[in-house]
C-alpha cells in the first residue's frame, strides 16, 4: 500500500467522539472529500418495542434520522462534498461488502469498541471488517488510548 | 468468505447449552425406584419420591421434576434473602405460633420505597391524576419532540405487560388467602404505586439515550448507571444497573413469560377441561404465535393484541361492574366487611399486618409499581419533559390496580367466591387455582362470561409476554449488545414453551422471585435520585400552572 492519496476511502462511522478523529484523519488520505465514503450500519428493527408495534417508527425513518445526524456532524466538522450511505445489517460485514460493492482501495476504522466479556463473545467490528475486506484496512488508535 | 466464529456464538451457545441439558437429562438411567431404599439411587430416587411415587417418571415428566429441583435449590437461596422475615428480628422468642407476623424484606421494601416517594413527591399521585389523564388523552403532544411513541401509546404498552394474570388470578388468590381486607391493602398499594411509577418514568425519561437513528433506549439500567455516576458513584450504579438488567432478564423469562402461559393455559383448561391432555399443544401454539413476532418479524398480530389490551380491560371492569350492580344491596355489607377485615381480619395469622403484606405483595406483583421495568417502556415518549411521560406512567398502578384489580376483588368478595362451603370452591382455594376462582365467579354470574374472560386472559398473557420480551431484550442489549438480540429470543420461546409442560410452582416461584428482586436495586437507586425528579418536578408544575404549556384543542 503506498502513502499517495487514495481513489475511495471508506470510513465507518458510529457518532461517538472517535468517529471525528477517524474522519479527520481519513480526509488527509484523499485528494478531494468527494472521494471520502462515510457509512452508518443499523441493526435490523426490532420486532416489539413499542415504537414498532403501536409508533410508527420504520426503516425509511431511522435511515433519515441517520441522515440528519450525518448533516449535524459535518456541519459542525465544517466538512462538504463526502458520500453518505446508510446500510443495514452486521456492521464488520456490511462495511467490508460496501467497501467491495464500491471498489474502495481503503477503510479507516477507529479500534474501539467492547471491553471484557462482551469483546471476547462477539469481538470488535474492526476486528471483523479486517477479517472480511477485500482492500486494505486502517485501524486508527483511539484517540483515548495510553 | 470464512466463517466469523463470533458472529453466531451466542446464539449457538445458548441452543446448545439448552439442549445438551435437556439431552442430559434424558440420557441418565431411567431406572427409578419406586421405592427409594437403595441409598445409591440417589437423586433419582429422591426426585421420583416428590413426584407420584407409583408411576415411574419418562419423557417431560422426568425432565420437568429435574428442572424443578434445580429451581427449587436456587429459590430456596435466593428466597431467604429477599422474602427475610424482617418482623423476626422484633420478635420475642416466647410469642406463640398462632400470633406471628411475617413480613418479607421484599414487602417492606416496596411500602417503605412507594410511601417514601408519595410523601416527598408530595402526593404527587393525587395532585397530578387530573393533568396525567389531560396528557394521556393528547392535549399536549407535540409530535416533533424526540422519541417514538405518543404519551397514551406508551402508556398502552406499559400497561400491556403489567395487566396479566395478576389482575385476574393473583388477585383472587390474594383474596382467599388474606380475606376481603387484602382488597383495600392492594388499592393503598395501589395509590402508593402511582408515586412510585411516576418517579421511576420520570428518570426514565431524563437519562435514556437518543441514537443516531432517531431511536430511544431508556430504562432502569440507564437511569442507574448514568444518574448515579452524575451523583460521583458510578461503580454503584453501574452494578445496580447490570443486576438490574440481568432479574430483569429472568423476570421475562419467568413472571414475564412461563407464569402467563402457565396460568392463562390453567384459566382456559378450568372453561375447556380436555386441554388437560394436551396442554403442550397450548404451549406449542404460543410458542409459534410469540416466535412469528419475535423472530419472524409478522408484527400485526402483536399489533393487533397490544391494541385490544385497553379495549379489553374496559369489556371486564365493565362485567364486573354488572355483576356488583346484579348484587347491588350487598354492596354496602360487602365494603364493611372489607373494611373491617383489613385491620382485624377472622381468618389469617398475623392480623392487620398480615394482610397487609399479602395485598402489597400481589399488587406489586400485578402493577410492578418500584420494580423499574415500565421505565423502559415510557422512555419511548415523544416529550421534551421527562416529568410529564412521569405523570402518565402514573395512571399505570391505577387502572392495573385501583381500577382492575379492585374490581376482581369485589367481584370474589360479593359472589362469595372467597369463603364458599362448596367443595368445588373450597378445592380452587386450596389448590390456589385464582384463575379458575375469578372464572366460576363471574360465569356464575354472568352465564356465558367465562369463555369472554377466556379470549381475555389468552389476550392478556399474549401481550404481556411480547411486552417483557421487549423488557428482557433491552436488558439483555445493555448486558451483551444489540447484535446479541436473537440468541435472547430462542431462550424466550424456549421458556413459553416450559410454561406449559412445567406445572412445577418452584419455576413460577422463579419469576415472581426475579421480578421483585429488581425492586431492590432499582429503588436504592431511584430513593438516591428522587432529589433530582423533584426538581424536574417542581419546575414542570411550576410551568404548567403558569400557563407556559400550549394545549391541543
Amino acid at each position: 500500500m503506498s502513502w499517495l492519496p487514495k481513489k475511495k476511502v471508506v470510513v465507518p462511522v458510529d457518532f461517538s467522539g472517535e468517529s471525528e478523529h477517524s474522519i479527520a484523519v481519513a480526509l488527509e488520505l484523499v485528494a478531494d472529500p468527494s472521494e471520502l465514503y462515510l457509512v452508518h450500519v443499523l441493526f435490523p428493527l426490532d420486532n416489539v418495542s413499542p415504537g414498532v408495534l403501536l409508533g410508527d417508527m420504520t426503516d425509511e425513518k431511522r435511515a433519515e434520522a441517520v441522515r440528519d445526524s450525518f448533516d449535524k456532524l459535518l456541519q459542525q466538522l465544517g466538512v462538504t462534498g463526502v458520500n453518505i450511505e446508510v446500510l443495514f445489517g452486521k456492521p464488520g460485514l456490511e462495511v467490508a461488502e460496501y467497501a467491495a460493492r464500491i471498489g474502495a482501495d481503503l477503510i479507516a476504522i477507529p479500534s474501539h469498541g467492547y471491553d471484557g466479556v462482551t469483546r471476547l463473545l462477539l469481538g470488535s467490528v474492526a476486528e471483523r471488517v479486517i477479517r472480511h475486506a477485500e482492500c486494505s484496512v486502517l485501524v486508527l488508535r483511539r484517540s483515548d488510548a495510553e | 468468505m470464512k466463517i466469523h466464529p463470533f458472529k453466531t456464538a451466542p446464539v449457538i451457545l445458548g441452543c446448545l447449552l439448552f439442549f445438551v441439558s435437556v439431552a442430559a437429562l434424558w440420557a441418565q438411567p431411567s431406572n427409578e425406584d419406586p421405592q427409594p431404599a437403595n441409598a445409591s439411587a440417589g437423586e433419582n430416587a429422591e426426585t421420583a419420591g416428590k413426584e407420584d411415587a407409583k408411576k415411574p417418571l419418562t419423557g417431560m415428566r422426568r425432565i420437568e421434576g429435574k428442572v424443578d429441583d434445580a429451581f427449587a435449590k436456587f429459590n430456596e437461596k435466593v428466597g431467604e434473602v429477599m422474602f427475610y422475615d424482617v418482623a423476626s428480628l422484633f420478635r420475642d422468642e416466647g410469642v406463640e405460633d398462632e400470633d406471628k407476623v411475617v413480613v418479607p424484606l421484599a414487602v417492606l421494601w416496596l411500602v417503605m420505597g412507594t410511601l417514601f416517594f408519595t410523601v416527598y413527591m408530595g402526593f404527587i399521585n393525587i395532585r397530578g391524576f387530573k393533568h396525567a389523564v389531560m396528557i394521556t388523552a393528547g392535549r399536549f403532544d407535540s409530535p416533533e419532540d424526540a422519541g417514538e411513541v405518543t404519551h397514551f401509546q406508551a402508556l398502552t404498552a406499559a400497561l400491556s405487560a403489567t395487566v396479566g394474570l395478576g389482575n385476574i388470578a393473583g388477585v383472587a388468590i390474594a383474596v382467599s388467602i388474606g380475606g376481603p381486607g387484602a382488597t383495600l391493602w392492594m388499592i393503598v398499594a395501589g395509590m402508593l404505586g402511582m408515586s412510585a411509577k411516576f418517579v421511576e418514568c420520570t428518570l426514565g425519561q431524563k437519562y435514556r439515550e437518543v441514537r443516531p437513528d432517531g431511536r430511544v433506549m431508556g430504562g432502569a439500567m440507564y437511569y442507574l448507571s448514568k444518574g448515579l455516576t452524575e451523583m460521583g458513584i458510578g461503580p454503584i450504579g453501574k452494578a445496580l444497573a447490570i443486576v438490574f438488567a440481568v432479574l430483569c432478564v429472568g423476570g421475562s423469562f419467568g413472571g414475564g413469560n412461563a407464569f402467563q402461559v402457565n396460568q392463562s393455559l390453567d384459566a382456559v383448561q378450568a372453561t375447556i377441561p380436555a386441554l388437560a391432555n394436551y396442554r403442550w399443544v397450548y404451549g406449542l401454539v404460543m410458542t409459534v404465535m410469540v416466535g412469528i413476532v419475535i423472530i419472524g418479524g409478522i408484527r400485526r398480530i402483536a399489533t393487533t393484541a397490544e391494541k385490544i389490551v385497553p379495549l379489553m380491560c374496559g369489556v371486564y371492569v365493565l362485567a364486573a361492574l354488572a355483576i356488583l350492580l346484579m348484587n347491588v344491596t350487598e354492596i354496602p355489607a360487602a365494603f364493611a366487611l372489607i373494611l373491617s377485615e383489613a385491620f382485624a381480619p377472622s381468618a389469617l395469622k398475623g392480623g392487620a399486618i398480615g394482610v397487609l403484606v399479602v395485598g402489597f405483595q400481589r399488587a406489586a406483583f400485578s402493577n410492578e409499581a418500584g420494580v423499574g421495568s415500565a421505565a423502559i417502556a415510557h422512555a419511548a415518549a415523544k416529550t421534551d419533559y421527562p416529568a410529564r411521560e412521569g405523570l402518565v406512567a402514573l395512571l399505570g398502578p391505577f387502572i392495573d390496580t385501583v381500577v382492575i384489580c379492585t374490581m376482581t376483588a369485589l367481584v370474589i368478595v360479593i359472589t362469595g367466591a372467597w369463603d364458599n362451603p362448596d367443595p368445588a370452591y373450597v378445592a380452587m382455594r386450596t389448590a390456589k387455582e385464582g384463575a379458575a376462582l375469578t372464572s366460576h365467579a363471574m360465569g356464575g354470574a354472568i352465564p356465558g362470561f367465562q369463555y369472554v374472560l377466556a379470549v381475555a386472559v389468552i389476550l392478556f398473557a399474549y401481550s404481556t409476554m411480547i411486552s417483557w420480551s421487549y423488557y428482557g431484550e433491552r436488558c439483555w442489549a445493555y448486558l451483551f449488545g444489540d447484535r446479541a438480540s436473537m440468541s435472547y429470543r430462542i431462550i424466550f420461546l424456549v421458556f413459553v414453551f416450559l410454561g406449559s409442560i412445567v406445572s412445577a410452582t418452584n419455576v413460577l416461584d422463579f419469576g415472581d422471585l426475579m421480578i421483585l428482586g429488581m425492586a431492590f436495586p432499582n429503588i436504592l437507586g431511584v430513593v438516591l435520585l428522587a432529589p433530582k425528579v423533584k426538581a424536574e418536578l417542581k419546575d414542570y408544575w411550576t410551568r404548567y400552572k403558569a400557563g407556559e404549556f400550549p394545549q391541543n384543542k
